[in-house]
């Protein structure tokens, strides 16, 4: 009798194209909020706060900004799938256990979850990018790779946020984690202004905190200049993304099964 | 391999903090066996499944284990998933996919082709007559619905075993038979089946075996047919009212003693511990877990089959009075003596079996 279930990749993405299916279902109300937000950036920062700040880490403020928000919308839209999305997925629609009694393994469906968390995070950032595009803010160039970044940054807030899923019991709590964490994180991560230009004492902060690799990888590709101190950068997403992956599946591993 | 067992249980343990849920359980199922899990809420029949499947992982001690296939779902969860359908207790679709998304997206969960998914999905709307639901959304669907479109769902990948938790509780009778007849139609193609149900009219049409099980202990194990006739009187006698149940008490009392009552009970192989308190002709023999619920023993021995004596056993629930006996003259005769008071004469059934195996009163589980 053979018996080979899936190969591990057909599990993955079999279960990354019901997220697709679902986030595609809503396409209107799903699909344009990303290109409405940076608009409304625009408008308000650009006709307002830019013309105060004329340039800032070398380049036109707007320009500065829109390579941190870039990551930004990615960092968000991930967060939000892998804590809300998450857990009501596990605990309130059960959707979790049906797919569990099929040849799924715990790991195949949260490493699935990472992905599409990154997927968003890519489609996000595309966004923003397109609307910079369109309004000459960035100029067509490299910076068509940006969007990898926000791959990278949606997969490990994916990760992150997963971990943070499995210490929570009451979905309010994870309030604590985006006013507490992401929120303030948004302000010490070099999105709004360089971190060079934060008071010592603050400085090693922005350096262990994760937004802050991801928003300068984006604004290299921004501005097209490269150091080599950016593998650090990128090695820092990669081990953060396996590390907070590894001990989510771990953890969460003991909640779904019992 | 080469013998016929499609699931091996030995000795299984599951505690949660502490609390056994199951203790020390043993079963097997044979291939296109319909075996059925019987027991109060609580007696962990939905452990013991998940336990089956991978989505609980039994307490390690090395004499317990399970075999499903050959193979231990500690370590082979995938290759055992591989082989099952699995129509939880719970329900757990896809809010928000449709009626056939759901399909779909499960057949990509077993790596079907996109053609092979068509036509499996048409076939088990049909079979589930759900094709003109085909497009529903799941909150549109009645729970009937809901649970066949489980159990279409439970069936894409043409299981080898179909293990089913409560299919068809809270559903009506007619969807109940259809559900029912569906079910012996997979039978017949080779599957195997592990069933959990609180229908003890379900188990006795569906299983082939089954167990009792109570306090994630295993009470009884056997053919229903047969586990009825050999630890079940095959007659009750229900009165409503234990006024009624004077009536007939000195009558009772009388036949016992006039064909000689013994105070050896006959109908006790199989029937462990917690049933097993029918000692004493007509004495006080109170059910050890409960007060309100005790337990007589009139024994008679009629001519012609002296060798299995005739046993009266009297039981109470509040003010409903149940007297069992193989004889159903002598429970006509009591009947004789009510004169217009409410009765009910009928044969037993699975579920007086049942209570009697675990009991009438709610233990703390439940
Ligand atoms: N995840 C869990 N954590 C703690 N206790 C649990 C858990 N799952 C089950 N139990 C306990 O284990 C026992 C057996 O539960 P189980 O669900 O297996 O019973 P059951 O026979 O399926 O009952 P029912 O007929 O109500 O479905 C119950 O006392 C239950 O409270
Ligand atoms: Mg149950």
């Amino acid at each position: 009798m053979p018996n080979n279930p899936p190969s591990f990749l057909t599990r993955v993405f079999a279960i990354w194209h019901r997220h697709v299916r679902v986030y595609n279902k809503f396409l209107l109300s799903n699909g344009l909020p990303p290109f409405l937000e940076p608009l409304i950036f625009l408008a308000g920062i650009g006709l307002g706060l830019g013309r105060y700040i004329p340039s800032m880490g070398g380049v036109s403020y707007v320009r500065f900004l829109a390579s941190g928000l870039i990551i930004t919308a990615a960092m968000w839209t991930a967060s939000f799938e892998c804590t809300f999305g998450t857990f009501i997925r596990m605990e309130f629609g059960k959707v979790y256990d049906g797919m569990l009694a099929a040849p799924i393994s715990v790991r195949d469906m949260l490493i699935s979850e990472i992905l599409w968390a990154g997927t968003k995070g890519l489609f996000f950032s595309s966004a923003v990018l397109f609307i910079m595009f369109v309004f000459r803010v960035l100029p067509v160039s490299i910076t068509v790779l940006v969007p990898f970044v926000g791959f990278l940054t949606g997969m490990m807030f994916g990760a992150i946020s997963l971990f943070v899923t499995s210490f929570v019991r009451n979905i309010q709590y994870f309030n604590f984690f985006f006013t507490g964490f992401l929120t303030p994180m948004f302000f010490f991560s070099g999105v709004l202004f360089p971190v060079e230009n934060l008071p010592k004492a603050v400085r090693p902060i922005a350096e262990i905190v994760p937004l802050t690799h991801s928003v300068r990888l984006s604004r290299a590709l921004c501005n097209g200049v490269f150091t080599p101190d950016l593998v650090i950068d990128l090695l820092y997403i990669v081990a953060a993304t396996f590390v907070f992956g590894y001990f989510a599946i771990k953890r969460l591993r003991r909640r779904l099964i019992d | 391999m080469s013998d016929t067992r499609v699931i091996a249980v030995k000795n299984v343990r599951k505690s949660y903090g502490g609390f056994l849920a199951v203790n020390g359980l043993s079963f097997d199922v044979d291939k296109t066996e319909c075996f059925g899990l019987l027991g109060p809420n609580g007696a962990g029949k939905t452990t013991m499944m998940k336990m089956i499947y991978g989505m609980a992982i039994r307490d390690p001690h090395s004499d317990g284990s399970i075999s499903v296939f050959g193979y231990d779902p500690l370590y082979d969860e995938l290759k055992i998933k591989n082989l099952c359908g699995v129509v939880p207790q719970e329900d757990n679709l896809d809010i928000e996919l449709n009626v056939v998304e759901n399909l779909d997206v499960f057949c990509r969960f077993y790596g079907m082709s996109k053609s092979a998914t068509r036509d499996r999905i048409d076939y088990l709307l049909d079979l589930m007559e759900l094709t003109d639901k085909r497009d529903s959304k799941i909150k549109a669907l009645s729970g009937g619905m809901k649970r066949r479109l489980i159990i279409a769902r439970a069936l894409v990948n043409q299981p080898k075993l179909l293990i089913l938790d409560e299919p068809t509780t809270g559903l009506d009778p007619q969807v109940r038979h259809v559900i029912w007849n569906k079910l012996r139609a997979m039978k017949k193609l080779d599957m195997t089946i592990l069933l959990t149900t609180h229908y003890m009219e379900e188990a006795f049409q569906l299983c082939d075996r089954l167990i009792i099980m109570d306090g994630g202990k295993k009470m009884m194990e056997g053919n229903p047919q047969r586990l009825l006739k050999d630890n079940m009187e095959h007659y009750v006698l229900e009165l409503k009212s234990a006024g009624s149940f004077g009536k007939v008490e000195g009558f009772l009392k009388e036949t016992a003693a006039n064909i000689g009552s013994t105070t050896e009970a006959a109908t006790k192989e199989g029937v462990t511990d917690k049933a097993g308190n029918d000692e004493g002709a007509f004495g006080e023999a109170v059910n050890a877990e409960t007060e309100t619920d005790e337990t007589e023993t009139i024994e008679a021995e009629t001519d012609e089959a002296a060798s299995k004596k005739a046993v009266i056993r009297v039981e109470h629930m509040e003010e409903i009075v149940y007297v069992y006996s193989n004889d159903p003259e002598v429970l006509q005769k009591a009947v004789c003596l009510l004169k217009g008071e409410d009765y009910y004469l009928r044969q037993s059934n699975l579920e007086d079996l049942f209570l009697k195996t675990t009991g009438r009163a709610l233990a703390n589980a439940q």
